[in-house]
């Protein structure tokens, strides 16, 4: 397996804490604002965030698992740490399934907790995670793959405030069609759930919600807002334009006087 | 039990001709996995690529008013087929598998047939 090819600016350092980590080799809790990683011997094994739903809303909500096969994975299991164990032994889930939803959840994750600005960052050095191991992926994907998706949403229509802001869906123009997938977003939409309440309700990865939005509002299907248009600046211009001034007269004179003179 | 790693090297070991194949999350436009490619074939360009590709399929079969579902894509290039098969399960609707075959050395009937079942064993 090889990892997605360099961007040409990956050199930029998302987290330069999880870079070390990784050079390091440690193992524990990278603890963030806006959401934690988990480390084990470097690698990223999950991640969670408050922004986005997790794993569980992904398999049952998202992919039609019974939330009681969740449930029961996590009683029987929890403790030892070894629920994604559990749920495939048990035969609620293909291995694959699980390993395809659980990557996807990390990179969704790590995208919120790897956001700018999310504050200062703690190291829990040791601490593990639940779910028990699926799959790793090296810190360093996972910092590409935020940066890719930070310029792919900027890309597809520049206005973070989308992100935030309650969804207002706006009627199609005439011969105008929305997909499957557009269809039900535009539905939960109800002008007061944001893309990532619409993420819980959906059972989808906060992420694809944020670019279907902007997608959407890129089409004129979702109202884009607009911050407050910033005041006028007012630049004051130079007194020679605005105020009328009586003409040097005694300049006038002596360059008439040159002019004559070289005559 | 099989995994993505696994599926994509079966992919490329076992059908004729393979170049190179991926495992792309339709919703964000991310290859899970990819395996072979190497310079002349960047599968992470081509994972994001190709979600464009199926995105503009999907809204042409809602604007014709085709109520079926897209089981695969094929791209024919001058010496290459490129191959897109959408995943069905439960947990994986909106991912796919990419194919890049050599043309001449490729059999492209067998090579739909067992990437079919690459996909249903990942599934399973």
């Amino acid at each position: 397996m090889t990892t997605p090819a360099t961007a040409p600016n990956a050199f930029a350092a998302v987290s330069p804490l999880l870079t070390r980590l990784a050079a390091e080799r440690a193992t524990g809790a990278l603890l963030r604002d806006r959401g934690t990683l988990f480390l084990e011997d470097g690698r990223i094994v999950h991640a969670e965030s408050p922004a986005t739903p997790g794993l569980d809303v992904l398999l049952t909500t998202g992919g039609g698992l019974a939330p009681e096969r969740w449930r029961e994975a996590v009683d029987r299991a929890g403790a030892r740490r070894q629920v994604a164990r559990f749920l495939v032994d048990s035969g609620g889930l293909a291995g694959g399934e699980l390993e395809i939803c659980h990557l996807a959840a990390i990179f969704d994750a790590a995208f919120f907790a790897l956001s700018p600005g999310s504050g200062p960052s703690r190291f829990r050095r040791g601490a593990t995670h639940w779910i028990g191991s699926v799959r790793s992926v090296a810190a360093a994907a996972v910092e590409r793959e935020t940066r890719r998706r930070r310029e792919l949403l900027d890309a597809v229509w520049p206005y973070p405030l989308l992100d935030t802001a309650p969804v207002v869906p706006r009627a199609a123009a005439p011969g105008q069609t929305v997909t499957a997938r557009q269809r039900i977003l535009l539905e939960q939409a109800d002008g007061i759930r944001t893309p990532a309440d619409l993420a819980w309700v959906l059972g989808r990865p906060a992420f694809h919600t944020l670019l279907d939005v902007r997608r959407l509002a890129a089409a004129g299907l979702v109202e884009t807002p607009h911050s407050p248009a910033p005041p006028p600046v007012e630049v004051p211009l130079p007194d020679w334009m605005t105020q009328a001034q009586s003409p040097d007269v005694a300049l006038l004179r002596r360059l008439r006087d040159a002019l004559e003179a070289s005559l | 039990m099989v995994n993505v790693e696994t599926a994509l090297k079966e992919a490329t070991t076992l059908i004729e001709g393979a170049i190179g194949a991926a495992l792309v999350d339709y919703g964000s436009g991310m290859a899970l996995g990819t395996i072979g490619g190497g310079k002349d074939l960047d599968l992470a360009v081509a994972a994001a690529g190709n979600t464009d590709v199926v995105r503009a399929k999907v809204r042409t079969m809602e604007l014709l008013g085709l109520k079926d579902e897209i089981e695969d894509i094929l791209i024919t290039l001058g010496s290459q087929y490129h191959l897109i098969r959408l995943m069905k399960g439960r947990t994986s609707v909106g991912f796919f598998l990419y194919l890049a075959l050599d043309k001449k050395r490729a059999n492209l009937a067998m090579a739909r047939h067992q990437l079919k079942k690459i996909e249903a064993e990942l599934e399973i």
